[in-house]
Order: structure tokens, then C-alpha cells, then sequence
């Protein structure tokens, strides 16, 4: 990559670790044998924010994370599936209320379990290869978009089981999408980032009476007239690598690739040129010995901290939201030394879990003092 | 959002920071001499504080962010809430969810080993903290264990695929679709690990020696040091050092800078001024101007808008010949309440006594008011300028060819009139070769656009409409005047000299000719120049009995194009004209007006004039007649293919399968295609779209089949793997739409072309289905017989190089959709395409795919090779290169491999046709 020019670097956080917060570890559970890729709070549902579901192999279980280090079970489901492998899962949210876990991996196919009746609420078939990730958007939770193998973003109703719109084509991935994120306040914009290097912002504002009509569709879903949305609005080119985690953090956008560093930069569009856009760099969130790919971080419900794993089974905590950012803890333990796919912060950040890739998962609470 | 400027604004703002001030008294004290260390720290404390600059607007920028989330997050905080109250009360699945396993819960997670844990951790726990055994770390909650699994039943999977696009057409690929001279990382799916692919020495010669631009500090700094220190060539030296560029560079910037800060203002100034006239620039854009747009997006081969095809800015082809005008004119009856004919017929009351013939009559367009008028006479018009038009015939096909000739030469010769001061004589040249053929007119129209600026192009364009606008009307007044036999004014008289004047000219030095003939027109009438507002004052003065003054000013520069085009499209239909072209801006009568004013504005006119129209016309006529004559005693020789234009397409069926068929491209020749032909060159047949006129020797001609419905190797189309064209063929026509439009006369014995398939897409119904071989599969719903044609193999076009790229890839996938479709392209079906894709590989397959050129265009059609019943699974041997298959596709030793032996083996596994 080129110098960034003078006065248009980028911050670069220190890894002096600010002991602004202690963690202790306080649990450890080995679920199984296969590697664990997502572990995710319920943000969706204001009662359930202290449950989480974590996906590895053909299954997908629900815990509890109760007061003092203990875990609850709650809820297993397994894929009949020998082969199936889940990569990811997102909570969503009935039109009635019930919470969904939507989960996808290598099968391509999308399932959506309803955890209140504890049964499979619809199978999307329609992605042509593994799906990578899932997301809920906040706002609408019954919307639900996954990013594929098969270089498509795909919109989803979960209460219809439509798939509304499709992010391919002309202007779409070259590669596998790695990771999709819903934009926090713009109802209408995602980014999605992939194997092609790139993150790409979409808008879908003028696809958006489709999506208002996927919720009172009424007809066979596969008579649903999917749209494609053929050109994002956005290419940002920061990455030379796979880009396999993308968050908005308001309008800026978090990335990261294999470089250990997570970077935050600001998209910016020109109103009067469409067309032209140029990307700063703010700031650099370094991450040691995190440089292969699929390994996602993940952000507390205010978006003050974020949480990643590396490869070597240690969990950075960064301050997001301070210039210059501030490592407030780096968590570790002899014996956790495999790589950490995915971090769970809880709604107010006191909670850290991880799922490793030797199955188990690590829970670490804030000290209260 | 603020701009990146922001850095240095700040910097500005805040310049009384204490260090710099530092700086700035001692710079100034030590002025007529700085010592190295000096200038040094001068720039060290610039680019600190650039660096602090950018920090604190990072900070804002982050600070702000800050507070946007917060209130969003609050937001969404209250979003979630809401659902508890609402769902909790009614929902009793709800409360199942949280509180159905309290009882079951995991509690020997939080068993006592723990308690070992958290003092091993107590803090943050590096590598060298205290190890405790494995096993004592909490608990293990395998598959094994006793909670029950809620089974999802398993829902069969698709085949992989990647995402497409359905394409009815092929497609270009854009340029940002390339992944030439771009680094692949692909993931193997066998050792788990990401590489890179790509060729050592074809990345090795994309060298990145990108120009770094100036960064907004690094100006700043550059602004600020040698504001204060002077631009002397140890500033320059030192500052260049510290950029890590050259010194040249530097001064070049700063000399730019320094240049632009100056001219800035006035810059401004001039924007402001061109925002006024921005206003009504549509009114005051010239219809060629307006064009632009039009020749630059519009398909001519496609006739659409952004062609995916062909792609825009496509060179211009115009053809040699033109088509002529318009000249129905059955419409007797008024167009609207405003139409020229009610108009007209009220003047012709009221000033009967003296009307004017120019007035009244339109031989070409308006017959029908001729008619009415002198009903007598109407015969002697055909007559006598039939015998007018083969009596410029030898002339005007002299002057056709010089001027081909000259319009290679007249580019240069227009640069030079740009800065003319004599208009007459600078329109005139360019009328020699420009605008008998409007269409050379356009090419030359960008010679000069490319040369002077848009005010000019404006101004220039306009007065050759005029110019020709003089010189059709005249045409038409000299035939009216020698029709209606009036009294001929010796103004008339004297044109008709110029008239064949002109020819001269054309045959001769034209430049020397023009001379003499605006002196001549100087001569014949006062009013020979351009100088338009003498000419209006002049004939208000003569045609007192004009029912309106139209004057050039209420119709401005479009609005006279437009009609300019109307004229050309319709001829002298005012009706048409305002109805097609200037609907909204004038009305019949007023356009009716302007021609009539026009007309006799330029009775005394210049000019080289009749020829224009009647050289073309007589040029039309006389060609047509010679091609009719050929093609009757073509037909009488038996038709046979081995006429003259196949000799070509001949070479190709002998070379049959040998080399790739070429790539067609119009060729621009404005006469019959000689040795310089591009498509000659190229080995192609001259098609419709091309320049070259009809008669061109290296045309293809198309069939004359009518019985064997072009469906065997007799037809000569068949037999050159080319789909019929109506255009071309004799006997092939489509009928439009369901007969509601009136059916097509029908030519050869109601018999229809098979050979058309693919133009008119008339398509088998594909259904994609899972195969039974592997993956997908192509599967047809009817039956159908043999050599059927099924549909297009479609995709986007891509070249041989990054075909290869692309095949590098496509191969680790072990899936390909690659097919060669001619010497320069490849159809990738990848990402685009359609379901026909999807019909796998066999080595004994039901269908064959055949590269057909349609229209100019190769593309992949499959046919039936059996009869293939419906529900069938579709087959074609890909015939990939023996060497480059991969090994499914593969044909056992033994088989024929001859003819694919001998092919070059150039790139990756691509089907063949």
C-alpha cells in the first residue's frame, strides 16, 4: 500500500493496554469437538440480552449466561446433515415478537429456527454456495441479510421467507462476500466485503417498495418478483487482502482484513459528482498475530467497545469510539491457544465470550470494583 | 462534511501557535541567509503541526460520530424495548423460551474448579501465568451429553453455483470487470490456505509507478516554508528531501500553486458570467452540438441507447448512400387548427391577384397545393427534371467522387478557417466536400470540434445549415421555375449557370471554382453575401404582400436544426416536420412561414445549390436502377455463389474449422471498398452497417433462396455459418408484429427463411434442472427434431487475454463457462449469461453449438442434433483443445483426435464451437 500522504494518516491506537476495565475469566466449556465460527447476543429483544447462541458443526445451541460466571442451557438444534457446518447466525425477530436464531453455513441454505416454539420456522434455499454471514437489521428485525460464497447479498423477510433482493452483478463481489453489515440509522444502506478485497456500500432506496411488499405478500414466496441490485454506491479499495469483517460504526465504517489491524475510515461521496468518492482513513485499531482470515470482532450494543480474538487465542479489547484509540484490555490464558473466530460482547460490554476452533468457549467478566 | 482541506484551514486559523511564531522571527531576522538547520526545523515544526492538525480533526470528526451513534443506539435501545410489553402479556411461548430450562440449567459450569481459574487470572493473564491442568477448567458439554436436540430436518441443498445475471444478449465486459494486472487471492479449499495467483512475469511488468499527488499537508508545508523563507533552490533541495521527491517536482508544484492562487479570482469571475448563460443553453445548443450525445451513445447497429453490445463511442460509420427523403405527401387535409394549410388557403383569398409563385408552390412535398394550383402543369414538372437529373447525372457522379477524395483532405483544411474572417468563402470550401454527404459533414464536425472550442462550434455549425437550407430550397424554387414555366427572372437564369458552375468546381480545383462563383453570385444579385439582416430588410421590402415578417430571430439555432433535419426526414411536409420535430416549439403555419422565407431569402443566393438535392437524387435513382439491372441478369445467370464478395467467406468455408472466424467491424469507406478497406484488410465481408455503398465488391450479398427455405448448404448464408438477414437477402422477410401493422410484401412464393432463428429468437423453452450427470443441467420442454435450433449461448464478451486469466481461475473451480466465439472474443457465461449454460459436457451429445454471425455479430447458437424428446437433458461436446481439457471432458485415446490436434492451443480449457 502507498504512504499515506502527509496529513491524511490515519491514527494508530497503542497496544499499551490502559487497564481501564479488568476481566477475569470466569468460564470455560467445551461444547464439542468441531470448531465453533459464531457466537452471538441477542440484541434484538430487550429481555433476552443476556442470551447467546453460538453455531459450530450442524448445530446450533442456546445458552444463558447467568449472574457469576455460570452459563444456562437453554435450547440444542442439530442439522440432520452430517455434513452441514454452520458459519454464522444472527438473532431476529418474528412480526409477533418470538425470537428468531437464523442460521447459515456450508450447506447454503438459510434456517430460520423459532426459539419460542423451538421449531424450524422456514429453510431458505436459494444461495448457490456456503453463506458466510447473516445480519439482522436492527430497525426491521424481521429483515435478515446474508453475504455467500456464491459472490450475491442477499435480503431477506424472515416472516415470509422472501428472498427480496439480490446485491450482484455488474457492479457486485468478484469473489466470495465474507461479511455484510446493515448501516445503524440509514434503513436503506449495507456494506458487504469479501474475498475480492473490497468493501462495498449498497444502497437499496429505490428497491424499498419491494421490501415493504415483501411483508404482505401472500403468494407462493418464489412468485416474489427478487429483485437484483446490480451496482453499489460505494467501492473502497483499503484492503489488500480478503476483508472478511465489516461494522458500521455510525457513517463510518469498520474493516478489517489479514493485516492485523482493524481500520476505521469514512466513505465519503461527492453530492454533485456520483460517482466519485474517496475513503479517509481515521484510525487503526492494531490486532497482533491476527493475519488469517475469518476471524470477525464484534461491538457492544452502544458501540463503545470492540472485542477481537487472534490467532493465538487472545482477545484485544479496543476503546472505539476515543482519538487515539485506547487498548483497554488484552485477554489471554495459558490454555486457550486456539484461534478465536468470533468475539461476544454483551449489551453493556461487562461480558467478553469466545468460540474457538477447538470448540470451546470463553467467558470473561468485567471486575467490579 | 467538511472537506480534507480542513488540515490546513485549521493550520491557518490557529498560525499564532507558539512554536511557529518561534520560527516565523527567526526565519524573518535571519532572512538574507538560512543556515540548513534552520530551514529544517522550520519544516519539522510545519509538519508537526499538520500532524497535530489532522489529529484534532480526527478527534472531532470521531467526537461527533460519537454523539450521532449514541442517540441512534438510544433509539434502537428503545425499539427493543417495547416488544417486552407488548409480546410478554399474550405470548406465553415467549415466557417458555426464558424460563422453560431454568431448571436444566448448566450450573456445574460455574462448578469449583473455577475458583482455581480466577486465580490464575486474577488480572491479565500472559503467557507465563501459572498452568493448571487442562481437565479443571470448567466443564465439558459435548455432543454426548443428555439434552435433547431439537433434529431440523434436512432440506436437499443446491448444486454451487455462483450468482448470474440472465443475459438475452451478449455483453460486453466493462472495463472494471477486468481482473487483468489485478492480484487474485484465491482460497484452497484443500490446504486451507489463501494464495495468490498469478503469472511471476505478467505481474512482474505492472510496475506501480503511480504519481503521488500532493497531499493537502504536504502543500500546506510547501506553501507555508517558502512564504516565509523564500523559494530559493536550498528550500527547494530541503523541502524536496523531505517529501522524498525531486526538487523539480517541487518547484513545478509551487510554481503551479503560486500560478493558480493568482488566477483564481478571475477564475470566479468567469464561472459566475457562464452560470448566466448556462440558462437557455439548451435554446442556444445547435442541434449538432445536441448530437453528441447521440453519436457517442447511440448504437447504430442496435439502434438503441448505451448498447451492452457494441458499447458506445463506436466509431462513426455513415453510408455512402443516403436515403432519400420522405416525399409521401398524401395528407390534403390539415394537420391541426394551426396548420399552413388553412393558413394558406385564406392568404390565397385574400391576395390571389398577386401571389407569388415562390410563395405557393412546393413541387417535392406539398405536390398537393401544385395541384390545386395548376393542375395543368403537374406533368411537365416530372418531365422536366427527370430530364434534369440525368443531365447532372455524369456531373454530380464526378463530383460524388472527387469528393470522396476531398473529404480526406478537407480536415486540414479547416483548421485554417477558424480564425477566417471571410465566412463565405470558409462555408463554401467545406460545402465542396462537406455537405452534399451531411454525414462526412459530422466527421468533420469533430476535426473541428477537437480543434477549436464550443462557442465556435456553435456559431459554425449554424451558418452551414443555413448555407444548406439555401441550398435545398433553391433547388426547389430552380425546379418550380423551370416547371411552372413563369417568366424566369434573370436571377434564376444566372443560378443555373452557377449551377453547373458548381459541378466544375467539384471536378476542378474547388477552392479556385467558389471564387468564381460567389463572385458571380456577388454579381447576379446584391444579396449574395451572408449578411443576413440586409437580405431580410431587402425582401421585406420586395414581398410587401408577405402575410407575417418571419425573421430569423424568433427561430433560434435549434429550433432551425431541427427543421433542417425535418427537411432532410420529410421533405418539405410542414405537417410532418412540426409534428415530429418541433412539437411544442412551432406550429405547422409557422414552419411553413420559415421555409417560405427561407426560400426566398435565398433566391439570389449563392450557390452551388440545385446540385445538392438533385446531384443526390439523381445519384439515388441512377444507382438504384443499376442494381435492379444487376440483379435481374443475376438471376437469369442462375444464381450462384461464387459471384463476386464471396471470395472471402469462401476462403473461410475451405479453411473451415482451422482458425477462428474474424471479428466483423464496419468499415468507414465512402466509395466502393478498394485495397485500404478495413474489412478487407481484416479478411470480413462488408456488411450493411458498413460505409461502402451496395455495389461494394467485397459485400456480402445475402441469398436468393425460396424454396429450400435456406435451410441447407445450398443456401450461401447456410453454408457461411450466417444467419439470413432481411435487409440483405432477397427472399427473407419477418412480418411485424401480429399483422395488425399490415403484413410485409411478401416476396419469392410465400415462402419463409429458417434461416433466422437466432434474430428472431425464436427459442426453444430451456428449463434448468438438476443433472444427472453432476450439478446442474439444461433440460428442453418440448420436443423437437432434428438440427432444431434450441437457443443462444449467451454471455459477456471478453478478450483472449482475459480469458486466459480468467480460465486460470475457473479451473480451480473445475467449472468453466468459457466458449470462443471468434479471433478476438471469448463469451464468459460465469456471471452473466444464460440457462443454456448450464447443459454439461458429452461426449455423445443430442446437441451441437454452431458460431453463426447474425447481423454482424458471431454468436453461439445450439441446435438439436437428434430429435430430442421433451424433459430431455441437454448435451454438447465442448470440444475443449485436446491439450487444455480437463479431465472429465476428456475422450478416450482411440477416438479421432486429428482435427483438434491441429488447432494452435492458446489459453485455458474454452469450449469451441
Amino acid at each position: 500500500m502507498a504512504r499515506s500522504a502527509l496529513g491524511c494518516e490515519a491514527v494508530v491506537g497503542s497496544l499499551v493496554s490502559s487497564r481501564k476495565k479488568e476481566y477475569r475469566l470466569t468460564n470455560r466449556m467445551q461444547e464439542g469437538k468441531r470448531p465453533l465460527y459464531a457466537i452471538v447476543f441477542n440484541f434484538i429483544d430487550s429481555r433476552y440480552h443476556d442470551v447467546f447462541a453460538t453455531v459450530g458443526g450442524n448445530r446450533v445451541t442456546i445458552y444463558r449466561c447467568l449472574e457469576g460466571g455460570a452459563f444456562s442451557f437453554l435450547q440444542a438444534y442439530m442439522d440432520e446433515d452430517k455434513d452441514e457446518s454452520f458459519y454464522t447466525l444472527s438473532w431476529a425477530c418474528n412480526l409477533d415478537g418470538s425470537p428468531f436464531v437464523v442460521a447459515g453455513g456450508i450447506n447454503g441454505i438459510i434456517r430460520v429456527i423459532d426459539a419460542g416454539s423451538e421449531k424450524i420456522h422456514k429453510s431458505f434455499v436459494g444461495h448457490g454456495d456456503s453463506i458466510n454471514e447473516i445480519r439482522t437489521q436492527s430497525m426491521k428485525p424481521s429483515l435478515v441479510i446474508s453475504a455467500s460464497k456464491d459472490e450475491s447479498v442477499r435480503l431477506w423477510n424472515v416472516h415470509t421467507g422472501i428472498c427480496i433482493l439480490i446485491f450482484a452483478g455488474a457492479g457486485g463481489h468478484r469473489n466470495e462476500v465474507l461479511s455484510v453489515d446493515f448501516h445503524p440509522s440509514d434503513i436503506h444502506r449495507i456494506a458487504s466485503c469479501g474475498m475480492d478485497n473490497t468493501v462495498k456500500i449498497w444502497s437499496m432506496k429505490e428497491f424499498w417498495p419491494n421490501v415493504e411488499r415483501s411483508f404482505t405478500w401472500t403468494d407462493l414466496p418464489s412468485k416474489f418478483p427478487t429483485k437484483y441490485v446490480q451496482f453499489p454506491i460505494f467501492i473502497a479499495s483499503i484492503h489488500t487482502n480478503y476483508v472478511d469483517c465489516t461494522r458500521w460504526l455510525g457513517d463510518f465504517v469498520l474493516s478489517k482484513s489479514v493485516d492485523n489491524e482493524i481500520v476505521l475510515w469514512e466513505p465519503k461521496t461527492k453530492e454533485q459528482s456520483a460517482g466519485e468518492v474517496s475513503i479517509d482513513i481515521l484510525q487503526k485499531y492494531p490486532v497482533p498475530e491476527c493475519d488469517i482470515w475469518f476471524i470477525k470482532f464484534s461491538c457492544d450494543f452502544h458501540y463503545n467497545m470492540v472485542a477481537i480474538g487472534n490467532r493465538e487465542g487472545k482477545i484485544f479489547v479496543w476503546e472505539l469510539q476515543s482519538s487515539p484509540p485506547v487498548l483497554i484490555a488484552r485477554l489471554a490464558h495459558v490454555h486457550c491457544k486456539s484461534p478465536i473466530r468470533q468475539t461476544a460482547m454483551s449489551f453493556e460490554g461487562s461480558t467478553i465470550l469466545s468460540c474457538c476452533e477447538d470448540g470451546t468457549i470463553w467467558r470473561w467478566d468485567a471486575a467490579t470494583s | 462534511m467538511e472537506p480534507q482541506t480542513k488540515s490546513p484551514d485549521a493550520a491557518t486559523s490557529s498560525s499564532a501557535s507558539p512554536s511557529k511564531m518561534n520560527n516565523l522571527q527567526i526565519t524573518k531576522s535571519l532572512e538574507p541567509n538560512f543556515l540548513p538547520q534552520d530551514i529544517s526545523s522550520l519544516i519539522d515544526s510545519l509538519k508537526a503541526q499538520v500532524i497535530a492538525d489532522r489529529r484534532n480533526f480526527i478527534k472531532d470528526r470521531i467526537e461527533e460520530n460519537k454523539k450521532k451513534l449514541s442517540s441512534i443506539t438510544n433509539h434502537m435501545h428503545h425499539l427493543a424495548n417495547p416488544l417486552k410489553n407488548v409480546i410478554f402479556s399474550d405470548a406465553d411461548t415467549m415466557k417458555d423460551f426464558s424460563t422453560q430450562r431454568k431448571d436444566t440449567i448448566l450450573c456445574t459450569l460455574s462448578g469449583p474448579d473455577l475458583h482455581t481459574i480466577e486465580k490464575d487470572n486474577s488480572s491479565y493473564l500472559e503467557d507465563n501465568s501459572s498452568v493448571s491442568s487442562i481437565g479443571l477448567l470448567g466443564n465439558s458439554f459435548s455432543s454426548k451429553n443428555n439434552f435433547r436436540h431439537v433434529k431440523l430436518d434436512s432440506v436437499a441443498k443446491l448444486p454451487p453455483y455462483t450468482t448470474w445475471i440472465f443475459l438475452d444478449r451478449n455483453q460486453r465486459m466493462t472495463e472494471d470487470q477486468s481482473i487483468l494486472g489485478r492480484r487474485r487471492i484465491y482460497y484452497d479449499q484443500n490446504c486451507g490456505e489463501a494464495l495468490i495467483c498469478s503469472d511471476s512475469e505478467e505481474e512482474a511488468v505492472e510496475g506501480e509507478e503511480e504519481k503521488r499527488e500532493f497531499g493537502n499537508g504536504e502543500e500546506y508545508i510547501l506553501r507555508k516554508a517558502i512564504e516565509e523563507i523564500g523559494s530559493s533552490d536550498t528550500v527547494l533541495d530541503y523541502l524536496a528531501r523531505y517529501f522524498d521527491r525531486k526538487s523539480s517536482d517541487i518547484k513545478a508544484k509551487y510554481e503551479n500553486n503560486f500560478k493558480t492562487d493568482k488566477s483564481d479570482t478571475s477564475i470566479k469571475k468567469s464561472e459566475k458570467e457562464s452560470d448566466i448563460y448556462m440558462g437557455d443553453a439548451l435554446k442556444e445548443k445547435d442541434l449538432e452540438a445536441a448530437l453528441d450525445s447521440f453519436d457517442n451513445l447511440f448504437c447504430r447497429r442496435c439502434l438503441v441507447f448505451d448498447c451492452k453490445l457494441h458499447g458506445c463511442s463506436q466509431d462513426l460509420v455513415f453510408p455512402a448512400e443516403k436515403q432519400v427523403p420522405w416525399t409521401k405527401s398524401d395528407e390534403t387535409t390539415a394537420c391541426c387548427n394551426q396548420c399552413y394549410r388553412l393558413a394558406s388557403k385564406m392568404v390565397n383569398i385574400s391576395i390571389d391577384s398577386n401571389s407569388i409563385p415562390v410563395v405557393e408552390g412546393q413541387p417535392h412535398s406539398s405536390g398537393s397545393d401544385d395541384r390545386q394550383l395548376a393542375p395543368r402543369k403537374v406533368p411537365s414538372v416530372s418531365v422536366q427534371s427527370k430530364f434534369k437529373l440525368q443531365q447532372s447525372e455524369s456531373a454530380s457522379s464526378n463530383a460524388k467522387r472527387s469528393d470522396s477524395s476531398e473529404s480526406e483532405v478537407n480536415p486540414q483544411k479547416h483548421v485554417i478557417p477558424q480564425n477566417s474572417t471571410s465566412p463565405s468563402k470558409v462555408k463554401l470550401a467545406e460545402k465542396g466536400g462537406v455537405a452534399k454527404k451531411g454525414n462526412s459533414k459530422r466527421i468533420l464536425e469533430r476535426a473541428l470540434v477537437s480543434a477549436q472550442k464550443k462557442q465556435k462550434k456553435i456559431t459554425l455549425p449554424d451558418s452551414i445549415c443555413q448555407r444548406e437550407i439555401r441550398c435545398r430550397s433553391n433547388s426547389h424554387k430552380v425546379n418550380e421555375d423551370i416547371s411552372s414555366s413563369r417568366s424566369m427572372s434573370p436571377i434564376t437564369r444566372n443560378l443555373r449557370n452557377m449551377e453547373s458552375l458548381v459541378h466544375i468546381s467539384h471536378t476542378s480545383d474547388c477552392m479556385e471554382a467558389i471564387d468564381i462563383i460567389s463572385g458571380d453570385a456577388a454579381k447576379s444579385s446584391p444579396a449574395g453575401d451572408d449578411d443576413e439582416d440586409s437580405r431580410k430588410e431587402e425582401f421585406a421590402n420586395e414581398n410587401p404582400c408577405k402575410p407575417e415578417l418571419i425573421n430569423d430571430t424568433s427561430w433560434n439555432v435549434i429550433e432551425k436544426s431541427l427543421y433542417m433535419k425535418g427537411l432532410e426526414i420529410f421533405g418539405k411536409n410542414s405537417c410532418l416536420i412540426a409534428r415530429n420535430l418541433l412539437q411544442g416549439m412551432k406550429t405547422c403555419n409557422e414552419i411553413q412561414q420559415y421555409s417560405n422565407f427561407i426560400e426566398t431569402k435565398t433566391v439570389g443566393g449563392t450557390g452551388d445549390v440545385g446540385s445538392q438535392v438533385d446531384g443526390h437524387k439523381s445519384n439515388e435513382l441512377r444507382r438504384r436502377s443499376r442494381f435492379l439491372r444487376r440483379r435481374g441478369r443475376v438471376r437469369r445467370l442462375k444464381y450462384t455463389w461464387k459471384s463476386a464478395g464471396y471470395h472471402s467467406i469462401r476462403k473461410r468455408i475451405s479453411e473451415r474449422k482451422d482458425q477462428p472466424c474474424r471479428q466483423y467491424n464496419p468499415c468507414n469507406c465512402q466509395s466502393a471498398c478498394g485495397k485500404q478497406c478495413s474489412c478487407l484488410l481484416n479478411g470480413t465481408c462488408c456488411e450493411k452497417y458498413c460505409g461502402c455503398p451496395k455495389i461494394c465488391k467485397n459485400r456480402f450479398r445475402g441469398c436468393h433462396c425460396a424454396k429450400s427455405q435456406c435451410r441447407s448448404r445450398q443456401c450461401p448464408c447456410f453454408a457461411s455459418n450466417r444467419e439470413c438477414d432481411p435487409d440483405v437477402c432477397r427472399n427473407c422477410w419477418v412480418g411485424c408484429g401480429d399483422g395488425s401493422f399490415g403484413e410485409p410484401f411478401q416476396r419469392g412464393d410465400n415462402y419463409e427463411c429458417r434461416n433466422m432463428k437466432l434474430l428472431l429468437k425464436q427459442q426453444q423453452r430451456v428449463l434448468l434442472g438438476r443433472s444427472d450427470i453432476s450439478g446442474w443441467g439444461a433440460f428442453l420442454k418440448n420436443s423437437v427434431n432434428k438440427h432444431e435450433y434450441l437457443g443462444e449461448y449467451t454471455g459477456e464478451l471478453i478478450s483472449h487475454r482475459e480469458a486466459d486469466k480468467r480460465g486460470k481461475i475457473y479451473d480451480r473451480e473445475n467449472s468453466s463457462f468459457l466458449f470462443n466465439l471468434n479471433d478476438q472474443f471469448v463469451l464468459d457465461a460465469y456471471r452473466k449469461g444464460d440457462k443454456l449454460k448450464f447443459a454439461n459436457h458429452s461426449p455423445n451429445p443430442n446437441c451441437y453449438a454452431k458460431v453463426i454471425m447474425v447481423a454482424g455479430d458471431h454468436r453461439v447458437g445450439i441446435f438439436a442434433k437428434d430429435r430430442i424428446g421433451a424433459g430431455e437433458e441437454l448435451f454438447y461436446d465442448y470440444r475443449y483443445e485436446a491439450d487444455r481439457a480437463p479431465a472429465w471432458a476428456r475422450r478416450p485415446e482411440t477416438s479421432s483426435l486429428k482435427k483438434d490436434e491441429t488447432q494452435p492451443s492458446g489459453g485455458r480449457a474454452k469450449k469451441l464451437a
